[in-house]
């Protein structure tokens, strides 16, 4: 892979226990670029972050996962990024599907969606499923844009993206909004089927999608 | 008279007298963000709620004086009109306030990083 300024994002809320083994996995894949943003975390996300030697911006306050994530793509635009990478920090994604992702955008893509849909060996519960499928019908309706997974947090930005994207929403909608500036700036984008951990820790993380936070992320996409 | 009052009606005099009460409370001890508009605004409110819960014909006898009579529905109809608006400016002025308080957030976090590289290039 030729030599450019790769970032790799990690929004993270109480992650402490798994982000020290998810930086760590990036970094054996061959990315030291790592920019953690602790989303006003209660734990010691900071903290293990730091000892991992990566950057880390802390928000004081929690204010949303898409608001981590576009903080990380502000910073890394400031640091000159030639390419970004964002990926969850609850260890649910396989750091060795980014290089395949570099290579898409190598290819001329502007945008890389990650999708665990097109990949058969991701055993995702039946809930998650029927949701997503939803979000997705609703992201279509809204946006006229079919993805097969509008809500998946692993990605790949190029510069023109980075430039082009102009992101107001704090929340898991977020996702749903990339997809809004996909269609509105005719970035060229393609899916990747993603390998997804379900473990007994990621599933058991009650800030992520609930059914309650999921109409709530209906409303913000329909609304916004 | 107090027989013929239904479940609901004492639920709107209860609930009416309750808020009265409590907006007043909060105004004489001074609590922060009470101010005589919005004191005044309630009385007006639950007070037209509690007069309508014991004299529900007031309503009527109300249109008629103001020569409404049967328009009575059109009045609670712009009513509604002007609540739904202002909720509706109460939406945009939050979503407005929590934009405003994740870009505080955000600078904050990309300059205490920017400070702490520039630092260790120091060092």
């Amino acid at each position: 892979m030729r030599k450019r300024n790769i970032y790799i994002v990690i929004p993270a809320y109480n992650e402490g226990k798994i982000i020290y083994k998810v930086i760590s996995d990036i970094k054996k894949n061959g990315f030291k670029d790592i920019v953690v943003v602790d989303d006003g975390s209660t734990d010691d996300t900071e903290k293990v972050s730091l000892k991992a030697k990566v950057n880390v911006l802390r928000h004081f306050i929690n204010r949303g996962k898409g608001a981590a994530v576009k903080t990380g793509l502000e910073f890394v635009k400031f640091e000159n990024a030639d390419i970004a990478v964002t990926m969850d920090g609850d260890g649910q994604h396989n750091a060795e599907d980014i290089k395949r992702m570099i290579r898409k955008i190598d290819e001329g893509y502007d945008i890389v969606l990650g999708s665990r849909f097109f990949n058969k060996k991701n055993k995702m519960p039946l809930f998650n499923r029927l949701a997503n499928y939803l979000a997705n019908i609703i992201v279509f309706i809204t946006y006229n844009l079919w993805v097969s997974d509008s809500q998946s947090g692993f990605r790949a930005y190029n510069r023109l993206a980075l430039k082009k994207l102009n992101t107001k929403l704090d929340r898991y909608e977020f996702d749903s909004e990339i997809i809004k500036e996909i269609a509105r700036h005719k970035l060229k984008y393609c899916e990747i089927p993603i390998d997804v951990f379900y473990t007994k820790y990621s599933t058991s993380k009650i800030h992520k999608q609930s059914f309650k936070n999921g109409i709530k992320t209906l409303i913000k996409i329909i609304t916004s | 008279m107090i027989l013929d009052i239904s479940i609901v009606r004492w639920f709107l005099i209860i609930l009416s007298v309750i808020m009265i009460f409590d907006r007043s409370l909060k105004f004489m001890r001074k609590e922060l963000g009470q101010t005589l508009f919005k004191l005044i605004s309630s009385i007006l409110i639950w007070g037209v709620v509690l007069v309508i819960s014991i004299y529900p014909d007031f309503a009527y006898f109300f249109a008629k004086k103001l020569g409404m009579g049967e328009n009575l529905n059109t009045l609670i109809f712009f009513g509604f009109v002007i609540v739904f608006t202002l909720i509706f400016k109460i939406f945009s002025v939050v979503e407005r306030i929590e934009m405003q308080i994740t870009e505080i957030v955000r600078a904050i976090a990309i300059r205490e990083v920017s400070k702490k590289n520039k630092k260790n290039l120091r060092l």
